[in-house]
C-alpha cells in the first residue's frame, strides 16, 4: 500500500501533473468565488458578512486535512525511515500553518461585525490558536538540528502527538459552552444550511483541496531541490573526512 | 454598498494574497535552490 501511495505521489509531482493541478486550482477557486459571492444568497440574519464562511470553513477543514497528512506521513517515516515521508510531512505542515493562520484571520474578520470583537478566549478560538502554535513549533524544531535523520525523528514525534489537538478543536464547540457556532455539516441529523449555500460551501472545500494538492506538489519539488543542494554542499566535507 | 461588505472584501483579498503569495514564494525558493545547485556543480567542475 505504501508503494502504491508513493507511485501516486510520484505521478502527481511530475511537472505536467503540477501544471494541470495549477490550472485546475485556479479554475476551481474562480468558480468557487463566483458561487459564494454572486450565486449564494445573503444570510437571513447576518446579511452579506456571512459570505466569509465560504473561505473561513474551507481554510479550517484544509488545516485539519494538512495535519492529518502530517500525522500519517510521520507514522510512515518512523516505520520505514524513508526520507520522502519526512518531506511529505514537512510540506503538509507548512501548508497547514498557512491554512490555520488564514482560518484564524478570516474568523476574526467575521467575528468583529457579528460578535462585536476581533478575538475572545472562546474554546474553539483558543484550541485553534494552540493548534497553530504546535505546528509553528514543528516547523521551528526542524530548523534546530542539521542532522537529517534526527530532525525527521523529532519532527515525526511532534507530528503524531500534535495531531491530538485536531479532534479537540473540532469537538470544542460540542464539549464546552462556546460563542462559536456548532457543527453545520458533521452532526447528527440533516445539515442546517440552505441548499445553494451548502453547494457553495462544498465547492469552496473542493477548490481549496485542489489548491492544497497543487501547493503540495510545488512544496515537495522545493523540498527535493533544497535537500539536493544541502547534500551536494556537504559531500566534499564528507569525502574529506573519509 | 451593503453594510459590512468591507469585511467580506478584506476576507477574500487576504485569502487571494495568502494563497498567491505563498505560491510565488515557493517558485522563488525552487529557483534559488536550482541556482545554488548549479553554482555548486560549476565550482566542482572547475576544480
Amino acid at each position: 500500500m505504501a508503494a502504491t501511495a508513493e507511485r501516486a505521489l510520484g505521478k502527481a509531482t511530475s511537472r505536467s501533473g503540477e501544471h494541470l493541478l495549477g490550472i485546475a486550482a485556479l479554475v476551481a477557486l474562480g468558480v468557487s468565488a463566483v458561487m459564494s459571492l454572486v450565486v449564494a444568497p445573503p444570510d437571513a440574519v447576518q446579511g452579506e458578512v456571512q459570505r466569509i464562511m465560504y473561505v473561513h470553513v474551507p481554510s479550517a477543514w484544509l488545516a485539519y486535512l494538512c495535519f492529518f497528512v502530517v500525522f500519517i506521513a510521520s507514522i510512515a517515516y518512523l516505520k520505514t525511515k524513508k526520507t520522502r515521508w519526512d518531506r511529505v510531512a514537512a510540506a503538509s505542515a507548512e501548508i497547514g500553518v498557512l491554512f490555520t493562520s488564514l482560518a484564524i484571520v478570516l474568523g476574526m474578520l467575521w467575528g468583529k461585525p457579528v460578535w462585536g470583537t476581533w478575538w475572545t478566549w472562546d474554546p474553539r478560538l483558543t484550541t485553534t490558536a494552540v493548534l497553530l502554535m504546535i505546528y509553528v513549533a514543528y516547523l521551528a524544531i526542524r530548523r534546530i538540528t542539521d542532522n537529517p535523520s534526527r530532525r525527521a525523528r523529532w519532527a515525526a514525534v511532534i507530528g503524531i502527538v500534535g495531531f491530538i489537538d485536531v479532534p479537540i478543536v473540532h469537538l470544542s464547540v460540542v464539549w464546552w459552552r462556546s460563542l462559536h457556532q456548532g457543527p453545520t455539516l458533521f452532526r447528527l441529523g440533516p445539515p442546517e444550511i440552505e441548499g445553494t449555500m451548502l453547494l457553495a460551501l462544498l465547492l469552496g472545500v473542493a477548490a481549496f483541496t485542489i489548491t492544497y494538492a497543487y501547493l503540495m506538489t510545488l512544496r515537495l519539488r522545493v523540498g527535493r531541490l533544497e535537500e539536493r543542494v544541502a547534500r551536494e554542499a556537504l559531500s566534499p566535507l564528507v569525502g574529506a573526512e573519509r | 454598498m451593503a453594510p459590512n461588505a468591507g469585511y467580506v472584501i478584506a476576507g477574500y483579498l487576504i485569502t487571494a494574497l495568502a494563497l498567491g503569495g505563498y505560491t510565488l514564494r515557493l517558485f522563488a525558493r525552487a529557483r534559488e535552490a536550482k541556482r545554488r545547485a548549479q553554482t555548486i556543480a560549476d565550482r566542482r567542475r572547475d576544480g
